[in-house]
């Protein structure tokens, strides 16, 4: 499951115009010190009349659900991946748009500009090597062909940012995003057919009925490209993952944040676990993961099964944010045990609602091999 | 000392240029005058007295010749400098008394010494004093037009006096007084002349008034000739 | 200090004197600071709106009328290097039930305007934000304007656009950060850019793309890649030039204001001038004993200064409450010209800002210690008391005579000569001609002196003896009256200038309209004001009048704005048949010819301001941004035309058509087959148009009226000016007699001991004053004409490139002189009284 800041929209437009550039930024502009949304605020509320609803489980048709659902409020295609050049120096990234439904019914209307649905993107570069993290935000109604996703062929895009696919199919993949001095070219193939999370690709977030979202994974896509940062280019390799969810209203009311981690061994299997944060700060009991296997057999994972340890804190100097920022994760019926280390301490996005997302590196012991990796680590809810 | 040289005149002329005509007042003065001296100076209306008056003054410059007063010769001045010169040096008095009408009797008094620089309480207290001497102290707040012509030019006494100048210059200063009150002008500005030891030029066309002086000097076609004083004095 | 009161004593014992200083400083002060304000006002009012709606873009992406197709913000996005750019489409919109109130409608991207626009849509109780962009016809307006047009959160404001009705759902508020934003913001109303193309019907075009490009050469070089995005018809250009240019349409009106209050405040001048002189003279014996007592003159010269900065600032702080009144007064009719002539401006009220009062101060001041240097310096030169004579006074006043009349004609002939130098400049024609006024001035005491003297003889053999004194009298005191003369002289002088102006123009225009306006009926669609871009006629209109009997032909016209760099040109497309061509008033050129250019050639006729001001002539090429790209054609004619000072490229229709894509119409000229008829075909056509859209149809004589009375208003300030200036002069008069009965008491006190009656004395002095007035009256008709010679054949040609007839009325010269007289007459009531009464025994006293 990927949360971010997709929003619930009136509060997006609040910060829209009141940040005074919904652009480009890298670093803390003056709308900083405007209102941050919590994630409770944006993906909580009272639910909607006349959206629809996670409520079951249902057959996921592709290319079809590749593509937006419109009748849901938010959706999102979320991409992360792990690289490097020839010499071995590591980059990270994430590419991620997110869908907001303004309003269930669309009015039918002669401008062109008129749309019920705005799209969001994030932007980000980690680059360790140069101790930076390069990260930005956009803003776009999708009408006039400025923003929008189409399931067949697939592409889903906010202006010159895009991932599409090729040959009609969703994979291989096209990933292009540029902003600032930073730039991503990349080619995204299949290898691992596509994981469902929760139950069978209904993910309940929460006790109240509806209070889920449809969720699927692409959980290692190889890739290849470029990086460019300033004049420099690098040609890189690595592997990419791409979450795909669409609810409306998912969190429930004493629900925080949530830590997530998404993980991608050396051994050919992959590890994705959420753990909903509640307002007391214990972990909820909702909470869950899965370990895919090398062959694209998926385990489910409960609070049970998996044990969590935070190592080390860091103090972000932009927010109020105290972020765990070093983990022991095991899951002792699989003798697992892995330390989870970020590639930089500060991979923190100054964006309308603040969280951390970063590239990390993962090393340890399963049952009696040793084990390593990277992957990803989201963590939301602490800035306010 | 009491009879060093105050004013020296030396070879001054005036003409004064009226359409194509040039009107030669007087031609190639010379008197001295020493200091502590009360001079008398005679002669007929249009002699030229005024004009003198005017010379010495710094008011107006000769056509030729020098005025030197004092340690100064007026006649390379400008008129600034000359303006400057009078208001320390000069004490004027005049026919028609000339107050500033616009001042009260006080501030007649205390505006020469403001010229000079001193003002406050040390003014107020040195026209005071000079107001009593002319016994005029009870009219301080009165206007000029308030007073009589003898009691104005009591007052115009005062003010020529308060700024101790070196050089007292009067201009028929009885001319416009019946001649008792006259007569009291007169004494007063003669005792207090003499008190004070001004050197004291009064034009005058009254030989009795000449009779005050320690010399008299008559200009005539242009000419200055010293006359003796008549004998009788008052 | 004791000097200071010596002098100011005297000032505080003739009150009457200071109060008609300070009230001629007031009065002219107060008019220079009333239109300034009016005109800052209005300047700040558009300059504040223009900032508001462009925000801090640098660039403007334009296009024709029609605006720019909305694919070019798309493609402009999808490239990704423009990221700071910005759609907008506007409009205006009328509110029913409120004529007059003009809403301006901003349709906006929010996601865009980031970087643009500081103001931001707030959020305050009760809106929702996700409703502008979702719900059609959501806008946001400020609280103030909200309470202005009576409407609550939610509820629905119905709006006039084009003549249809439509509406707005006001859902929040507009809340601006700052006083200054609110006022830019008033009578705004900002809606989602879809609202706003479904609103003012623009579907598909965009208004403009705003633009913020980086300075230098990385800007330099973002424009020519942004070349390859803009079609034919687009254009980039400068956000502030669009500015500049439509604040510059008003420069010469503002100017022109400004000048004619500049010259109230010279009449004021001459009020400080006087009472100085005057104080001056009847303190001479007193200067005259300071500087025995060895004051000098730099401290006399100081005194009397100080004394009239004291009495103009007293009148200048007067002047400036008077001013502010004023201005609310003059505002209302600035800016009604302004929205009448020129574009839509909302002023509601006056900006005091230090910067004009300031200058008020500057100015009241600095007149008042220009007028009072001559005085001072005389007072200065102020002999000690025993060389002084009566005689040297007047002596030195005659003595100056000659050389005050020396310098006035020289100023008048240089005057002469820099007018006739040709250029463009407004500021040098004005300072001319006030040059030529102080020259004139200078000249009219000795020129009175003559008058007066060659009159003597004539006034002895109608009045007698009284009559030969009146006027050796003036002759004597001219030091007291010359400069009071003048002073109305020059008052009276502008009133009949102006009005010659005036008139001239009326005439001109009178008759152009009458030769121009050829067609019996005029038929236009509602928009906001006459200029250019405005609503077109729909096709089914155009249908069902052709179907109406008793019209012979209807002409189509379009009137467009074409903007470029240069600034914004008015296009005016019209099919112009040969007969009313016949009404075209061409300065030079063969009309035959010229016809001929126009109606098959790649040529345009253009009028006199357009050419004037970017020094085209006939024959010259035209180069046009056309939808095809830029074409070039050749000007055939220069025509005449009042219609607008901006000037006018006119083409006819299938040239137009030929290059441009948007063949519509949205005025029609009817021509009927009995003109009588055009009452009975007016209301038949409105009948006809009643359903299908709003209109304005005029008859031929409907709307020249209508043109008339556009005309008036717009003079309607100046006569209040002159009004302003005539009472200054009166003033004036009315303090240099007051003057006199002072300085005469004795004189005339002898000829009452002489044995003049009272009666007498008071025919003499009335008689004095009336031949004053007389000789100001007949002295200002040489100015005054000349000054409307100026006006007419320099300073409304360089202001708006209009060449005028001249018609001098003898209506206006004889007023004006009747004006002179009488004015003068009114002044010297009161002090001819006083003077009469005065009492023999006076003679007796001593000085």
């Amino acid at each position: 499951m990927r949360l971010s800041s997709a929003l619930q929209l009136g509060l997006l437009g609040l910060l829209v115009l009141v940040s005074g550039g919904c652009d480009d930024r890298s670093a803390p502009t003056g709308a900083a010190n405007q209102q941050r949304l919590t994630v409770a605020e944006s993906l909580g509320g009272a639910p909607e009349p006349g959206f629809a609803r996670a409520t079951k489980a249902r057959e996921f048709i592709f290319p079809r659900d590749h593509g937006p659902h419109p009748e849901f409020k938010t959706e999102w295609w979320y991409y992360t991946g792990n690289l490097q050049n020839a010499e071995g120096r590591r980059f990270g990234y994430q590419l991620t748009f997110f869908r907001n439904a303004l309003h269930p019914e669309t009015v039918p209307r002669s401008s062109a500009w008129a749309s019920n649905q705005i799209y969001l993107a994030h932007f980000a570069l980690s680059d360790p090597a140069g101790e930076k993290f390069h990260h930005f935000e956009r803003f776009s109604r999708a009408a006039l062909g400025l923003a929008g996703a189409t399931a067949a062929p697939f592409r889903v895009w906010l202006e010159d940012w895009s991932a599409a696919g090729s040959r009609g199919a969703i994979l291989p993949m096209q990933l292009n995003a540029a902003a600032g001095e930073v730039a991503i070219d990349l080619s995204l193939e299949s290898s691992k057919p596509f994981v469902l999370q929760g139950d069978q690709g209904l993910s309940q977030k929460s006790r109240e009925a509806g209070n889920a979202s449809y969720y699927y994974s692409l959980t290692r896509l190889p890739t290849a490209g470029e990086i460019r940062i300033g004049e420099a280019s690098f040609q890189v390799t690595g592997t990419s993952w791409l979450d795909r969810e669409w609810s409306t209203s998912a969190l429930g009311e004493n629900q925080v944040g949530w830590d997530w981690f998404s993980l991608q061994l050396d051994d050919g299997r992959e590890l994705m676990y959420y753990q909903l944060r509640l307002a007391d700060g214990g972990p909820d009991p909702l909470s869950k993961g899965v370990l895919v296997a090398a062959d694209g057999g998926s385990l489910k994972l409960t609070p049970d099964d998996i044990r969590i340890d935070i190592l080390d804190h860091w103090n972000s100097p932009h927010s109020a944010g105290r972020y765990p920022a070093r983990w022991r994760l095991q899951v002792p019926d699989q003798q697992l045990d892995l330390e989870i280390v970020p590639l930089l301490a500060d991979q923190e996005l100054q964006t309308a609602v603040r969280y951390w997302e970063g590239a990390v590196a993962l090393q340890g012991v399963s049952g009696e091999s040793k084990v390593q990796g990277y992957g990803y680590v989201e963590l939301t809810g602490y800035a306010n | 000392m009491m009879n060093d040289t105050l004013v020296r005149i030396d070879n001054l002329s005036k003409s004064f240029r009226e359409g194509d005509t040039e009107r030669v007042i007087f031609r190639e003065l010379r008197v001295i005058i020493r200091q502590g001296e009360f001079v008398v100076l005679l002669g007929r209306s249009g002699s030229g007295k005024s004009t003198l008056l005017n010379l010495l003054s710094g008011i107006d410059q000769p056509t030729s010749g020098a005025v030197i007063i004092g340690q100064q010769n007026l006649t390379g001045l400008s008129e600034h400098q000359r303006t400057l010169f009078r208001r320390e040096h000069i004490g004027f008095i005049f026919q028609f008394y000339n107050l500033i009408p616009t001042l009260t009797v006080m501030e007649n008094l205390l505006l020469p010494l403001e010229l000079i620089g001193t003002a406050g309480a040390e003014a107020e207290r040195q026209a005071r004093d000079m107001l009593g001497e002319v016994e005029l102290a009870d009219r301080a707040d009165s206007y000029p037009d308030r007073l009589s012509g003898g009691e104005q030019q009591r007052v115009a006494i005062a003010r020529a006096l308060i700024h101790r100048p070196q050089l007292l210059l009067a201009d028929e200063p009885t001319g416009n007084l019946d001649a008792e009150t006259g007569q009291q002008v007169l004494a007063l500005l003669s005792r207090l002349a003499r008190e004070n030891r001004m050197t004291t030029l009064m034009v005058t066309h009254s030989l009795d008034v000449a009779r005050l002086a320690d010399r008299i000097l008559t200009i005539r076609d242009g000419q200055l000739r010293e006359d003796d004083v008549p004998k009788d004095r008052l | 200090m004791i000097l200071w009161r010596a002098g100011f004593r005297y000032l505080l014992r003739h009150p009457l004197q200071i109060l008609f200083a300070v009230v001629g400083v007031a009065l002219g002060v107060a008019v220079v600071v009333a239109i300034d304000l009016a005109n800052s006002s209005a300047d700040r009012a558009f300059r504040l709106s223009a900032e508001a709606v462009s925000g801090r873009a640098s660039h403007q992406i334009i296009a024709s009328s029609a605006g720019l197709p909305e694919t070019v913000y798309q493609q402009l996005r999808l490239a990704g290097k423009w990221r700071a750019s910005a759609p907008i489409v506007e409009g205006f919109a009328a509110v029913p039930g409120q004529p007059g109130l003009t809403l301006r409608i901003l349709g906006i991207d929010p996601f865009a305007e980031g970087p643009f626009r500081t103001y931001s849509p707030g959020i305050g109780r009760g809106s929702d934000f996700s409703r502008l962009l979702s719900e059609p016809g959501a806008g946001l307006m400020t609280a103030a304007t909200a309470r202005k047009l009576g409407v609550k959160n939610g509820a629905e404001l119905p709006l006039l656009i084009a003549g249809e009705e439509r509406s707005v759902t006001f859902i929040g508020l507009l809340e601006p950060r700052d006083q200054v934003g609110s006022r830019a913001l008033e009578n705004l109303l900002l809606v989602d850019i879809a609202t706003a193309q479904e609103l003012l019907g623009k579907l598909g075009r965009l208004s403009r793309i705003d633009l913020i490009l980086p300075e230098g050469d990385a800007g330099r070089r973002s424009l020519q890649q942004l070349q390859q995005f803009l079609p034919a018809g687009a254009e980039v250009i400068t956000a502030d030039r669009r500015g500049q240019s439509m604040a510059q349409m008003t420069r010469a009106f503002q100017l022109n204001l400004t000048a004619l209050s500049l010259l109230a405040l010279m009449v004021g001048m001459f009020l400080i001038y006087n009472t100085m002189t005057f104080s001056v003279l009847q303190r001479r014996p007193l200067l005259g004993a300071l500087r025995t007592l060895g004051v000098t003159r730099g401290e006399i010269f100081r005194l009397v200064l100080v004394e009239a900065v004291l009495i103009g600032l007293l009148g200048t702080l007067l002047g400036l409450m008077l001013g502010i009144l004023l201005a609310n007064g003059l505002l209302a009719l600035v800016t009604r010209t302004i929205n009448d002539l020129y574009f839509v401006l909302n002023v509601r009220s006056l900006a005091l800002t230090p910067l004009s009062l300031g200058k008020g101060v500057l100015l009241g001041l600095g007149a008042t210690v220009a007028a009072a240097f001559v005085p001072a310096l005389e007072a200065a030169r102020t002999a000690p008391r025993s060389v002084l004579s009566r005689s040297t006074i007047e002596g030195r006043q005659r003595r100056l005579l000659p050389w005050a009349v020396g310098s006035g004609c020289g100023l008048m002939l240089i005057s002469c000569a820099g007018l006739m130098i040709p250029s463009k400049s407004i500021p040098a024609s004005f300072i001319l001609m006030f040059m030529l006024i102080t020259g004139y001035a200078l000249v009219t005491p000795g020129t009175a002196v003559w008058l007066l003297r060659r009159l003597q003889p004539l006034l002895k053999r109608s009045f007698g003896m009284l009559g030969k004194m009146a006027a050796r009298n003036l002759v004597a005191g001219l030091s007291r009256t010359g400069v009071a003369t003048a002073a109305l002289v020059i008052a009276v002088a502008a009133t009949i200038g102006v009005g010659l102006m005036i008139g001239s123009f009326r005439v001109t225009v009178e008759s152009w309209l009458h030769s121009y306006l050829q067609a019996d009926i005029y038929v236009t669609t509602e928009s906001d004001g006459f200029g250019p871009g405005r609503t077109p006629l729909k096709k089914e209109l155009l249908e069902r009048f052709q179907e109406i009997p008793g019209i012979e032909r209807i002409t189509r016209a379009r009137h467009l704005k074409l903007e470029s760099q240069d600034g914004i040109s008015e296009l005016f497309v019209a099919e112009i048949p040969p007969a009313s061509f016949a009404g075209y008033w061409f300065a030079e050129g063969d009309r035959q010819q010229i016809y001929q250019a126009f109606s098959s050639a790649e040529a345009v006729i253009v009028s006199e301001p357009y050419a004037y001001r970017r020094n085209l002539q006939r024959g010259d090429l035209l180069t046009l941004r056309t939808d095809q790209g830029e074409k070039q054609f050749r000007i055939a004619g220069v025509f005449t035309d009042y219609g607008s000072d901006q000037g006018r490229i006119t083409m006819r229709r299938q040239l137009y058509e030929k290059y441009w894509q948007e063949p519509q119409t949205d005025a029609l000229g009817i021509y009927l087959s009995d003109s009588a008829a055009s009452a009975d075909l007016v209301q038949q056509l409105s009948r006809a148009a009643a359903d299908i859209q709003q209109l304005v149809i005029y008859s031929n004589q409907d709307l020249r009226e209508a043109s008339l009375a556009t005309f008036d208003r717009t003079f309607a300030v100046t006569s209040v000016l002159r009004l302003l200036a005539v009472l200054v002069a009166f003033v004036g008069i009315l303090n240099a007699l007051m003057a006199m009965q002072i300085e005469r008491s004795r004189e005339l006190a002898i000829l009452r001991a002489g044995g003049l009656t009272p009666q007498q004395l008071w025919t003499l002095v009335t008689g004095e004053t009336g031949l004053i007035g007389l000789l100001a009256g007949l002295l200002a008709v040489p100015l005054g004409i000349a000054q409307a010679l100026v006006l007419i054949l320099v300073i409304n040609r360089r202001s708006f490139g209009w060449s005028m007839q001249i018609a001098i009325d003898p209506l206006i010269l004889l007023q004006a002189v009747l004006l002179a007289f009488g004015a003068a007459l009114l002044a010297g009531l009161y002090p001819a009284w006083r003077m009469a009464r005065t009492q023999p025994a006076l003679a007796l006293r001593e000085e």
